[in-house]
């Protein structure tokens, strides 16, 4: 197991020079960071001149790369273009993002599951027909609908939920969360419910039952925990992308988390923000993955002893 | 769970088989699939009884509804598509088939149990062997977890797995055919059941294997007077082993006899085209005789016996009607087929 995480960690080395080589290329290398930065006019030579060389534009790119990367080792970000420490901007951003992917989470798992057994017990009976109706309307709808439908409806005319969550508080991301949440909901719902169909027509089932267990024991144990094999490596993945933040939902309820903190970034040309947010998205990404993957195999012991 | 605790109280009363070592008697079983395409009917009247200590052998092609019956018989069909629509079940002189589900479920595993063709499917691939096995312990006895593996890795010594103790908390997928085997076998018997049904026990393993299987069930059975049905549609399998043969064609039993008098002349043409059909080293060279046509679809079955369309015997009186019953055509003996004294008698002088 712990060869299996070091050769992981090291996987993850090529991942991560590849990926920011690429982002810190693409902001910096194709275009003129220094352009534009006056307003109108144009800016002084003495003042495009200062910004380069403050953040080694003035370099070739892959020294300016290599002086970034010297940085990032040692943890630091940088300063960006307003002057304001990036791993102080994130600091302060995380913590809503996380607050918002854990109730996302929670709600595909709770919700999600609980839709997809209800429907996969009893296949074609009505509530399997409600949970494959309703889940492809949602799936359907893009989220920036549902956000903007959940926070006039729930925000507004009902006043169950704060319309805004500009504090990012617990009971703010509640809305945002359960939006977030929603397209991934129906996912998981479909993913459980055929999962468990077809594992109820597995042989261990008929043994199961074979061996004289409760229904409740044969679906809820035995059928279950093989059902939701494919249902958490799809869940793994959903972590890993919304600790990146969700840019709309993060707009629509103007949520101050890191997905907000990027569309900031790059509506205002700052370069600096827009790579050290996307830097941090990456390792979290593989580190993500990288311990679902490890859970994975505690689910299914086949995959853990390879 | 609720039920435990009403299992735990029954163990006092296990039930008692007839005086004479009646175990079970199946009457007119009937047992259909609805499917889109139509009605199934996997089983058509169905009738043998089980001993103590008697081995039954249910022979038969694929589709010939012998795996329904054992499924019936345990009460684990698939329902639907799969329906018990007629007869009778008595274990120990009470009609399964009218017990409710929490009932009929305390006689699964202690009383009757099943092991499949292939265990590594039906065993199931997340959990530790010793926690399965454990589980009978766990939910029919009552018994906390570590009485319940101590318990199973008993077992596991029992069936002869080396290394028991340690094997207990490995996975299925982590050992061999045969042991995989053993391990069922040993989950079907935690409870000391009075009768076994082994559905293809030795299908899915190599020769050697298989023998080693099969002497495993006959020491079990010998050892704790198990009543074993024995489904297969591998005559050489059955001939060590088996007291009586049981051979179903189309959901019917058209042949019931003692082993030996069944493999020393057949008494019904079926019988006859599948035991010319065991390739025999005494007739190297010779072209190996095989019984034409495919068995009827059982959406379908053909006018009186479903047999007749590939039966070098048939005659018109085969070709419509009700299939020709089950009855005795010798000492202990059952044929369900119009001239199955002509086929005797043909038999009889070769």
């Amino acid at each position: 197991m712990v060869r299996y995480i070091i050769r992981r960690l090291l996987q993850m080395i090529p991942v991560v020079l590849g990926t920011t080589f690429l982002i810190y290329t693409m902001v910096f290398g194709l275009g003129d960071p220094a352009k534009g930065r006056c307003g109108e006019r144009p800016c002084p030579p003495a003042y495009i001149a200062k910004f380069n060389a403050e953040y080694n534009l003035d370099k070739p790119l892959v020294l300016q790369y290599l002086l970034y990367l010297g940085k990032l080792v040692h943890g630091n970000l940088g300063v960006n273009f307003y002057g304001n420490d990036v791993s102080q901007e994130l600091t302060t951003r995380y913590p809503i993002t996380i607050k918002l992917t854990i109730i996302a989470i929670l709600f595909e798992l709770v919700v999600g599951i609980a839709a997809g057994v209800l429907a996969g017990i009893r296949k074609n009976g009505f509530l399997d027909n409600l949970v494959l109706v309703s889940t492809l309307l949602v799936v359907s709808i893009p989220v920036f609908v549902i956000g903007a439908l959940a926070q006039m409806v729930f925000g507004v005319k009902l006043q169950w939920f704060p319309v805004t969550s500009t504090q990012g508080t617990l009971g703010q991301l509640i809305l945002p969360g359960l939006v977030l949440g929603s397209l991934s909901v129906a996912y998981v719902a479909r993913l459980t419910r055929t999962s468990l169909v077809e594992n109820l027509r597995a042989d261990y089932v008929r043994t199961a039952r074979a061996k004289g267990l409760s229904r409740g024991r044969t679906v809820g144990v035995h059928t279950l925990r093989n059902s939701l094999i494919p249902v958490i490596t799809y869940v793994g993945a959903d972590v890993g992308a919304l600790m990146g933040g969700a840019i709309v939902t993060e707009r629509i309820f103007n949520i101050n988390g890191i997905g907000n903190f990027i569309y900031q970034s790059i509506y205002n040309h700052d370069g600096q923000s827009v790579v050290g947010a996307v830097t941090v998205l990456v390792l979290v990404f593989l580190l993500i993955n990288l311990i679902v993957d490890i859970l994975y195999g505690v689910l299914d012991p086949r995959i853990a002893s390879d | 769970m609720t039920d435990t605790a009403e299992e735990v109280s029954r163990i006092g009363s296990r039930w008692q088989p007839g005086p004479d070592g009646l175990l079970l008697d199946v009457r007119d079983l009937q047992v259909e699939f609805r499917t889109r395409e139509g009605v199934a009917k996997a089983i058509n009247g169905v009738d043998f009884d089980l001993y103590e200590g008697q081995t039954l052998a249910i022979l038969g092609e694929s589709g010939s509804g012998k795996s329904v019956t054992a499924q019936a018989i345990m009460g684990i069909l698939d329902s639907p598509p799969g329906f018990v629509t007629g007869g009778t079940v008595e274990y120990c002189g009470t009609d399964l088939l009218k017990l409710p589900e929490s009932r009929r479920r305390t006689v699964r595993g202690p009383e009757i149990s099943m092991i499949f063709q292939d265990a590594l499917s039906a065993l199931n691939p997340v959990f530790p062997v010793g926690w399965q096995i454990a589980e009978m312990f766990r939910k029919h006895r009552g018994m906390n977890r570590s009485d319940a593996m101590r318990e199973a890795v008993r077992l596991m010594e029992r069936v002869q797995i080396p290394g028991a103790q340690q094997r207990a908390k490995a996975y299925p997928h982590q050992f061999s055919g045969g042991m995989r085997q053993r391990i069922m076998i040993a989950m079907a018997i935690a409870l000391d059941p009075a009768i076994l049904i082994a559905d293809e026990p030795t299908t899915a393993l190599d020769v050697t294997v298989q023998a080693q299987i099969m002497q495993l069930l006959a020491d079990l059975q010998d050892e704790r007077k198990m009543g074993l049905i024995l489904i297969t549609h591998d005559l050489g399998v059955v001939a060590d082993v088996a007291d009586r043969i049981a051979v179903m064609y189309a959901g019917r039993i058209v042949e019931q006899a003692d082993v030996f008098d069944l493999y020393a002349n057949p008494g019904h043409p079926y019988t006859k085209g599948l035991l010319e059909s065991i390739p025999r080293v005494d007739l190297k060279g010779q072209e190996l005789s095989a019984i034409g046509g495919l068995p009827p679809n059982l959406l379908a079955i053909p006018p009186g016996c479903p047999f007749h369309p590939r039966c070098r015997y048939a005659q018109d009186v085969c070709k419509d009607g009700a299939p020709p019953p089950l009855r005795e055509v010798g000492r202990n003996r059952y044929a369900a087929c119009h001239f199955a004294e002509d086929v005797l008698r043909e038999g009889a002088h070769q």
